[in-house]
């Protein structure tokens, strides 16, 4: 199957998003979409699902045009959109999920469970996949539910599927299991189109790549011939940095020292310190139990045990509220979940963790709050058009220093960022280390809590490795390097 | 010429159709003002002189406006409730409770509690409406704990508090009628300039007040952030529980106001069915004001738009000479018809 998508044209009101886009795909073939966000990648896969219609533009799918008016339409043509947030339902096995809404059903109107669970184990057959169809979506880790998605657009008889940034919530043996699986497919004459903002990871699972920048296509052809910096370069539009962030790396006291912190689920025998004018990594794979103990010591998670000290004085944070009274803040993981509020604007979602204290007999105070949001505005060069449209009329980028801007607002001694890029595109990515950088100079006490062992080299000083919940090691200077990171992360010793 | 008179009106129809797809209060405004044509409509028919029919219907209004200030209160409580993701099903059994504690305060017969401890007068009158006040906070707060501490979901704590509110109050209260005294009477039913509005003027006075609250306060602010998502709003420092038992305190708060005022307008209660269906009336008006019932959504001036609304349409029904069975009916479709076009509006 061959399908191509010809001059392209998309705008929502003034806004052009695409702009006579080419692109095109054939069946065996996987072929990476790049761009940083608000590239137009999305809209451009929505119109080809069938979720959007374009502006203008034709869709030739093995020579005949078509048009695509609803998600079905466009899956019935062999084209199947696997989300970035999956289409599971926990509660169900994985069998039913995958007939869900075209459940098979017997002669006298009962489902017919016993060849739901035949066909499904049929392609996981021919996948080289060893899951039980009985087993509950609940229990499956991450990349199973990816592949579970896979699979179910192949059991649909998809020809052409779109994968939205199908790494972005895998740990690296997980990622490795979802590219077979991609490679399998592939070998079997289905195209697949990656988006990702991983470059690494495109040069090595994609064949070609096609590269959007402001609603253009500026760049595509074959990942060998190109490196990941060349594929930066073209989504940014200039040259990005990679290697460690130097500074001037003065601290002084401790700020936070922890003592033996065990919950009894998550995390175990956990002492570390971070002093003020550091930035701490803390990396280790998915459920390794960073993200609940630092929630647990935020006074978000779970009840421990263990002792936590907080410029020398012993602490035991109940509330987010009294974290915020010792000058504690935190960057929750999860933006969308954990970070926004998706109906208040911008200028509420980047001040209320202050209304307390810009507040007078309950009253706050508009012009401080403008104010003070101002000068972040400007510190942390937000784009934005109006502070009071609405937070979700922002890229992930600069929501994401909204959410931080929050937390500035208050000038914290100490700031945990879990995850702090996520979902955000190459330059933003650059202008948060920066502004974390500067943090640390200024004498915050700094915690990076991150998967990406790229981004630890790059902004911290030094970085524990956590490993199921237990402290596996400390990297710093040279040894803080990707390899080691990895080792430490996957429960080997370093010698 | 009736090209440039084309494109004039081109340009009102887009600007009237871009304010109601994203204006909920204007096309809930819009709603409103529809149905006070058709009222005026309907109450014009028998009148000839302008005088007499103006007159007519400015006292139809206040008829209206007194007639729902109790309601309106208590709806300007939901709209916080709702906005902050909860529901208060016990307003109206709360109500009950607050009016017999209320009752049994004031009673001038030989049972009246502050009677019998030599507390007569306006004073008896203060320390009563006091104690019912707190009465109504503690109640609140009960539901607030056991929506908090309790994790019990805000529909299950109502439901329960909902039964047990009005049957403990119906069972102490059997075989004992309360004497309203008299003097009481004129919390709600001093005349001003001839006419009995103060029900309309404690309704309006805490409308505008909760309206700064909802949109100047922190506490205002955070009961929409806790609507809008909780999570997020925890892990910015606030504390969630405390502001969702703010809430059901705030609403007691006011359920105790109503209750006040339904004492001195009608000087009795019938504890079996006053307040009964309260809290669908204010529920009703919450949602037709463009509250979502998920949370994070609404506004004050919505929810006095929606109160008005239904009241305008049940004076309509009663000038049309609706029968009476049949007019629950019509609240049902004004419902129904309000969320389905706010539906409309955000999808788009």
């Amino acid at each position: 199957m061959i399908v191509e998508m010809h001059n392209i044209c998309k705008s929502f009101g003034a806004n052009d998003v695409l702009m006579h886009v080419n692109f095109s795909l054939k069946g065996g073939e996987i072929c990476a979409l790049l761009g940083e966000n608000g590239a137009g990648k999305s809209t451009l896969m929505n119109i080809l699902g069938g979720v959007l219609p374009a502006d203008s533009g034709e869709i030739i799918l093995d020579g005949s045009t078509v048009t695509f008016e609803t998600p079905a339409e466009s899956l019935g043509a062999g084209i199947a959109f696997i989300h970035q947030e999956l289409n599971l339902i926990n509660d169900l096995p994985i069998y039913e999920n995958m007939f869900i809404g075209r459940e098979l059903v017997r002669k006298n109107g009962l489902l017919d469970a016993d060849e739901m669970r035949r066909q499904t184990q049929q392609v996981f057959d021919r996948m080289g996949l060893e899951l039980d169809p009985k087993t509950m979506v609940r229990d499956l880790d991450a990349s199973y539910k990816q592949i579970v998605e896979i699979t179910r657009a192949l059991l649909m008889k998809a020809s052409l599927i779109i994968m939205d940034e199908p790494t972005s919530s895998l740990t690296e043996p997980e990622i490795q299991r979802v590219f077979e699986m991609i490679r399998t497919l592939k070998e079997q004459g289905v195209g697949i189109v990656f988006i990702s903002h991983k470059l690494k990871e495109v040069k090595q699972v994609c064949d070609r790549y096609t590269i959007l920048r402001d609603g253009k296509m500026v760049a595509e052809g074959a990942v060998s011939g190109v490196t990941t910096d060349d594929l930066a370069r073209y989504m940014v539009g200039h040259d990005i940095r990679t290697m460690a962030l130097q500074r001037d790396r003065t601290v002084s006291h401790d700020v936070l020292r922890a003592e033996n912190l065990t919950d009894e689920k998550n995390f175990r025998n956990i002492s570390f310190t971070v002093r003020a004018g550091e930035v701490l990594g803390v990396t280790g794979l998915l459920g390794d139990g960073r993200s609940e103990l630092f929630q647990a010591i935020f006074g978000a998670g779970s009840d421990y045990t263990g002792q936590v000290f907080y410029e020398g004085r012993p602490i035991k944070l109940r509330n987010t509220t009294e974290a915020l009274d010792y000058g504690i803040g935190y960057l929750p993981r999860n933006r969308k979940e954990n970070g926004i509020l998706k109906d208040m604007d911008i200028l509420e979602n980047g001040t209320i963790v202050s209304w307390p204290l810009i507040s007078k007999f309950g009253f706050i105070n508009r012009k401080k709050q403008n104010q003070e949001f101002d000068e972040q505005v400007k510190d942390l060069h937000i784009k934005l058009e109006e502070k009071t449209d609405l937070i979700t009329s922002l890229s992930g980028g600069n929501q994401q220093k909204v959410v931080l801007a929050k937390w500035l607002c208050t000038r914290p001694r100490l700031l945990i960022l879990d995850n702090p890029t996520q979902g955000v595109d190459v330059g933003a990515k650059e202008e948060i280390y920066d502004i974390i950088l500067k943090l640390a100079d200024n004498g915050v006490a700094i915690v990076v809590l991150s998967s990406e062992s790229q981004e630890i080299v790059r902004v911290c000083d030094r970085t524990l490795v956590m490993y199921h919940g237990a402290l596996h090691g400390e990297l710093k200077g040279e040894a803080m390097n990707e390899h080691n990171i990895m080792r430490l992360a996957t429960g080997t010793l370093l010698n | 010429m009736s090209e440039s008179e084309t494109k004039k009106k081109t340009n009102v129809f887009s600007w009237f159709r871009n304010m109601w797809m994203t204006n909920l209060l204007f096309s809930t405004g819009m709603a409103l003002i529809v149905m006070i044509v058709l009222q005026t409509l309907a109450l014009g028919f028998n009148y000839d002189t302008v005088g007499t029919w103006f007159g007519t219907w400015l006292q139809n209004w206040i008829n209206i406006l007194r007639n729902n200030a109790g309601i309106g209160i208590i709806a300007l409580g939901m709209t916080f409730v709702i906005i902050s993701g909860g529901i208060d099903l016990a307003v109206g059994s709360t109500l009950v409770a607050i009016g017999a504690v209320l009752m049994m305060l004031i009673d001038t017969g030989p049972l009246g509690i502050l009677q019998r401890m030599g507390i007569t007068g306006v004073p008896a009158y203060i320390f009563a409406i006091i104690l019912g006040i707190i009465f109504g906070i503690i109640l609140g707060e009960v539901t607030g704990l056991l929506v908090t501490r309790g994790k019990l979901p805000p529909f299950i704590a109502t439901l329960g508090t909902m039964k047990i509110f009005r049957s403990v109050t119906q069972h102490f209260m059997q075989g004992y009628t309360p004497v309203v005294p008299k003097p009481f009477l004129n919390i709600a039913s001093i005349s001003v300039g001839g006419q009995l509005l103060m029900p309309i003027i404690y309704w309006l006075i805490l409308a505008a007040a909760l309206y700064i609250v909802s949109t100047r306060t922190s506490f205002g602010r955070q009961v929409i952030a806790v609507g809008s998502n909780e999570r997020a709003t925890k892990l910015s420092g606030v504390n969630v529980n405390a502001i969702k038992r703010k809430v059901y305190v705030l609403m007691g708060f006011l359920v105790s106001l109503s209750a006040v005022i339904q004492v001195s307008r009608i000087g009795s209660m019938d504890y079996a069915n006053a307040g009964s269906g309260y809290e669908m009336d204010a529920i009703s008006a919450v949602i037709v004001g463009g509250t979502s019932m998920a949370g994070g959504k609404g506004t004050i001036l919505g929810t006095v738009l929606g109160t008005l609304i239904i009241a305008v349409m049940n004076n309509l029904l009663n000038l049309l000479g609706v029968p009476p069975f049949l007019r629950e009916a019509f609240k049902g479709v004004i419902v129904i018809g309000a969320v389905l076009l706010q539906k409309k509006d955000s999808s788009s």
